[in-house]
């Protein structure tokens, strides 16, 4: 514990100032070019009277994938509870519209976190990347510094939060902190985050970092409604804010170039039963620039080959006919000397400092090395004073 | 205490006819005193052993220490000292006074933005041609100073071909440079009939001019030699780094049969492909750890369009098609075992078309056949389409051809990787020479010599400053959560990596290139392991608030009564003390 709090202040402003005059000039010495394109689509819900939050994103996903994401770009969440639940009157499918025209769940649905895997700190992880060893390269964002990610979330949520699961919350604070160390590890290049719940422009009321641009389907003291019922399954199968988005993208294929400031002005509010809200001020290219296939696409850059590598067959023949006598120059690895200069904070005075030579010295003196048993010969002797002192004033 | 106070009392009605109760007696007894003291000292020797227990452990991180080095980084970037030596074989008489000087200036007129593993160079020209021996250059490179003495290699290198010169002058550079061998380039200049300029694999180029007298174009080809191709290898684009932050890369290779109804191809790219990829990969071992391994993928279809082209009697895909080429639907290429969450991985692909689409070409805008049919995509990898034989003359297959792709096929496939290989860490697949004289020989090793030090200064530079950022963002993480644990394992990795970061500075100021672009690569992996590292989590750390709310409603009721019994106790036996002690007084002055 600092108990020097001028002096930690000092020094959090002296980090953060060099950590910006390092991180600043040197982030890219060019703009770095886009490459790929990620998709992250969760659903925070369970249970069968939220069904369309599901189809909201296995429609998402299938729009996704026509246009072009692989299934080994796309990180998809869902509670997964709802194709083979009893109730489900028609099983293993699972519809966005009442014509029952397109089963979503039909083929080719590769679900990364199912279930109880939905959790708030599962989908932190794989936000910002620190997941455990164990877990499978297909469940991680393996984003660079050139890729677009799109984040769809739908679900329940509220002012400045979004439930998951009906156990736990995502605060805004909480997905805005992520978004900062995505972009300090450079995991991003720009980010389009499309929130489908209540209130949900408050989500992301607290986002920083630049490259960012977000769009809610309502904003503070609004709700985001279903569009329709569907009477054969019983529940409603879709939400207004997703509807209309799909409705935008059937139109759309590979190669079309719309740009991103078309959907997000094809929106209308009285359709809507709310306002959806997007926010630009973090990211600088002009939406109407911007063609959705940047994000909900998959764009690869290709650069035709002109010529391979002539002459590598030749020198290979020539290389292992004759034993050449090649000098290898030597290597000379210089090894570090103990000069380990422990610069550690030093500052850390006060109470922790004596509490620890406190300790050491009791350490040293009795003998004891493990600062449990420490604890517990702490622990007896106090014991032992009191029964002694009892015994005595008795 | 009700009945102490009476006991008290008692006690002084008893002994002695105390005047009231402001005198006493006896002396006040002390067991009540020590016992409340007691407990509150108990109390107060535990506290430490409380805090003890229940603090957060946060392994120290050498802030001040990152801090410092990135800071250093920072302002003087790594520059890695080469040298520059222009050796002329035949007699030469420069117009102007100093040659190395101008050829200085040739180069740094080239010299485009800073960008980093740019070299920090010195020039040297000597003239070492039979009679006179005279030299000039910088005074820092007289340790690598040419031995003069090499007249008789022009009569030695008339009539030999390129490759055998290129062995000639490596030998001779061995010999006549001393120990500075593998870290000077040189350049030999000479006069004779037919005019080249030859870039070898080595370290070394040789020009042969008609005339040197016209020394302003003699100075302007060794600064192009020694700006463009030794120092940036050729290319103007920006550097690709294709390496996990882990230092591998693995190469996956896959062969795609589109339609297996219509033929069916295996390979042998165990042997073949390892065989002549294995220097390749020993080469760039300071650069990155790469394995390789290859599969083969059946009903594998590519995405894009492709028409049937009159003028070409074949089909086309058009270059701005590709794009969409690689149907990621089908083509289920990210099977790979070894590589874990942070490798890179490199997918090279050769596509077979089926018999709907054969033969199969790239047309470039020109209108062309592209030369190689094959396309990269940067940091992704590359596509290779591959047309079986015959397939023009193929009609309704009736049986399946099942057949192994020729070895002579398959390495011209792989010389077609080479060169998409080269273009994936940022230089040209080949060199497109300014003028006709120019050539630049070709490596066993895919890369030369001059253009793996090229790689190892760019991806130690970048390795440097990645992974020096990386620990600043750490150590700002770390300080803004107060109460987060860090594990003993983070601050380990922490140390490790700018212990290796610092060799790596000291490698490169020495000129050690390939020893300092391990150390950056391990710099570099600490850092990210510390920074991935999954116990920093901010959800899960407790705040200041939660600690208390934990261990206030154990202690704060106990500490309460403990303490104001001691204080009450305390008051009360020095009261009581005085009471006695006025008695006693009083009893001396009575009698």
């Amino acid at each position: 514990m600092a108990s020097d709090p001028m002096g930690s202040q000092l020094r959090r402003i002296l980090s953060i100032f060099f950590s910006l005059s390092i991180i600043l000039p040197l982030s890219s010495p060019s703009p770095t070019m886009h490459n790929n394109n990620w998709a992250v689509l969760v659903c925070t819900s369970r249970f069968w009277f939220n069904y369309r939050h599901m189809a909201n994103t296995l429609s998402l996903y299938r729009t996704v994938k026509r246009l072009g994401i692989p299934d080994e770009r796309i990180i998809l969440m869902l509670a997964d509870d709802m194709a083979c639940n009893a109730r489900n009157n028609y099983p293993a499918q699972v519809f966005n519209n009442e014509n029952h025209q397109l089963n979503l769940y039909g083929d080719n649905v590769e679900v990364d976190y199912r279930g109880y895997e939905v959790t708030v700190e599962n989908f932190l992880r794989v936000l910002t990347g620190r997941h455990e060893a164990s877990v499978p390269r297909s469940k991680h964002l393996l984003s660079d510094e050139g890729s677009h990610i799109l984040l769809y979330m739908t679900g329940h949520g509220g002012n400045e939060f979004l439930k998951f699961q009906d156990t736990e919350e995502l605060q805004s604070h909480d997905l805005a902190d992520a978004v900062k160390q995505m972009k300090e590890k450079n995991r991003f290049k720009e980010l389009l985050i499309m929130v489908d719940t209540c209130q949900a422009a408050t989500l992301f009321s607290q986002l920083q970092s630049p490259g960012v641009v977000t769009i809610g389907s309502s904003m503070k003291g609004e709700n985001s409604y279903s569009h329709h019922l569907d009477p054969d399954v019983g529940v409603s199968v879709v939400d207004r804010f997703t509807f209309y988005t799909l409705a935008f993208f059937e139109r759309l294929d590979m190669y079309s170039n719309a740009s991103l400031n078309s959907l997000f002005t094809s929106y209308d509010p009285t359709l809507l039963m709310s306002t959806a809200y997007y926010r630009t001020d973090l990211y600088e290219r002009p939406l109407n620039m911007v063609p959705v296939t940047n994000f909900f696409g998959s764009v690869m850059k290709t650069i035709p080959t002109d010529s391979a590598y002539p002459g590598f067959l030749v020198a290979h023949a020539s290389e292992y006919a004759a034993i050449s006598a090649e000098t290898e120059t030597a290597r000379v690895v210089l090894e570090d000397e103990a000069d380990h200069s422990k610069t550690y904070d030093q500052s850390e005075k006060g109470l922790q400092h004596t509490l620890d030579e406190w300790l050491k010295l009791l350490e040293g003196k009795l003998g004891v090395k493990d600062p449990e048993v420490l604890v517990a010969y702490g622990l007896g002797s106090m014991v032992l004073l009191l029964t002694i002192s009892t015994w005595l004033s008795s | 205490m009700a009945d102490d106070t009476s006991a008290a009392a008692g006690t002084s009605t008893e002994t002695g006819a105390g005047t009231g109760s402001n005198l006493r007696t006896t002396k006040p007894g002390t067991k009540r005193l020590f016992l409340t003291v007691s407990v509150l000292i108990s109390f107060l020797l535990g506290a430490p052993f409380l805090l003890k227990s229940t603090e957060i452990h946060r392994s120290p991180l050498p802030s001040a220490a990152i801090s410092s080095l990135s800071d250093h980084l920072h302002s003087n970037p790594p520059s890695f000292p080469c040298h520059f030596q222009a050796i002329f074989l035949s007699p030469f008489k420069p117009s102007d006074s100093s040659l190395s000087l101008s050829v200085a200036e040739r180069i740094r007129a080239q010299l485009s933005a800073q960008s980093c593993g740019n070299c920090n160079f010195t020039v040297s020209v000597t003239v070492d041609s039979g009679s006179s021996c005279r030299d000039e250059g910088d005074a820092a490179s007289a340790a690598c100073l040419w031995e003069c003495g090499g007249g008789g290699l022009v009569d030695a290198i008339e009539g030999r071909d390129d490759q055998g010169i290129d062995e000639l002058l490596l030998s001779a550079v061995n010999e006549r440079t001393g120990g500075c061998a593998g870290r000077v380039y040189s350049v030999f200049v000479m006069e004779g009939r037919d005019e080249r300029v030859v870039i070898g694999k080595h370290r070394h180029a040789w020009m042969v001019l008609k005339d040197l007298d016209d020394s302003t174009s003699v100075v302007s080809m060794i600064g192009t030699v020694f700006g463009d191709y030794f120092m940036r290898g050729g290319v103007e684009k920006g550097e690709y780094i294709p390496v996990g932050s882990d230092g591998n890369v693995v190469l996956s290779f896959s062969l795609l049969n589109s339609n297996p109804s219509d033929w069916i191809y295996d390979w042998d790219f165990q042997r073949t492909g390892e065989v002549l990829l294995a220097p390749v990969l020993e080469a760039l071992a300071p650069v990155a750890n790469i394995t390789m391994e290859s599969q083969v993928l059946y009903h594998a279809p590519k995405s894009s369009i492709s028409y049937w082209d009159e003028k070409l009697e074949a089909y086309v895909v058009n270059t701005r098609d590709l794009p969409f080429f690689v149907n990621s639907n089908e083509w289920h290429l990210d099977t790979s075992l070894s590589a874990s969450g942070r490798s890179k991985v490199l997918q090279f692909v050769v596509y077979v078309p089926s018999a709907s689409e054969c033969p199969l070409y790239i047309r470039t805008p020109e209108g062309e056949m592209s030369k190689t049919n094959a396309f990269i995509s940067p940091m992704w990898g590359g596509v290779a389409i591959w047309n079986p034989p015959g397939c023009s003359m193929q009609s309704q297959g009736i049986h399946i051809v099942r057949d192994v792709l020729p070895p002579q096929e398959l390495e011209k496939i792989i010389e077609i990787f080479i060169g998409q290989l080269r273009l994936l860490f940022g230089l040209n697949s080949n060199y497109v020479e300014p003028s006709p004289i120019f050539k630049v020989l070709a490596s066993e090793k895919g890369f030369t010599n001059w253009e793996l030090d090229l790689l190892y200064r760019q991806h130690t530079c970048f390795n440097l400053l990645s992974s020096l950022s990386t620990l600043q963002s750490l150590s700002t993480l770390v300080e803004s959560l107060p109460r987060m644990i860090v594990m003993d394992e983070i601050g380990k990795q922490v140390e490790l990596s700018l212990e290796a970061a610092n060799l790596a500075e000291r490698n490169i100021s020495l000129g050690i290139n390939n020893a300092s672009a391990l150390s950056s690569i391990r710099a570099r992996a600490l850092a990210e392991d510390a920074f991935f590292h999954p116990s920093i989590m901010s959800i899960s750390y407790s705040s200041m608030e939660h600690y208390f709310a934990i261990y206030m409603p154990f202690f704060a009721p106990v500490s309460l009564h403990v303490l104001l019994a001691a204080v009450k106790e305390v008051k009360r036996y020095f009261a009581e003390r005085s009471k006695y002690l006025t008695f006693r007084a009083s009893k001396l002055k009575s009698s």
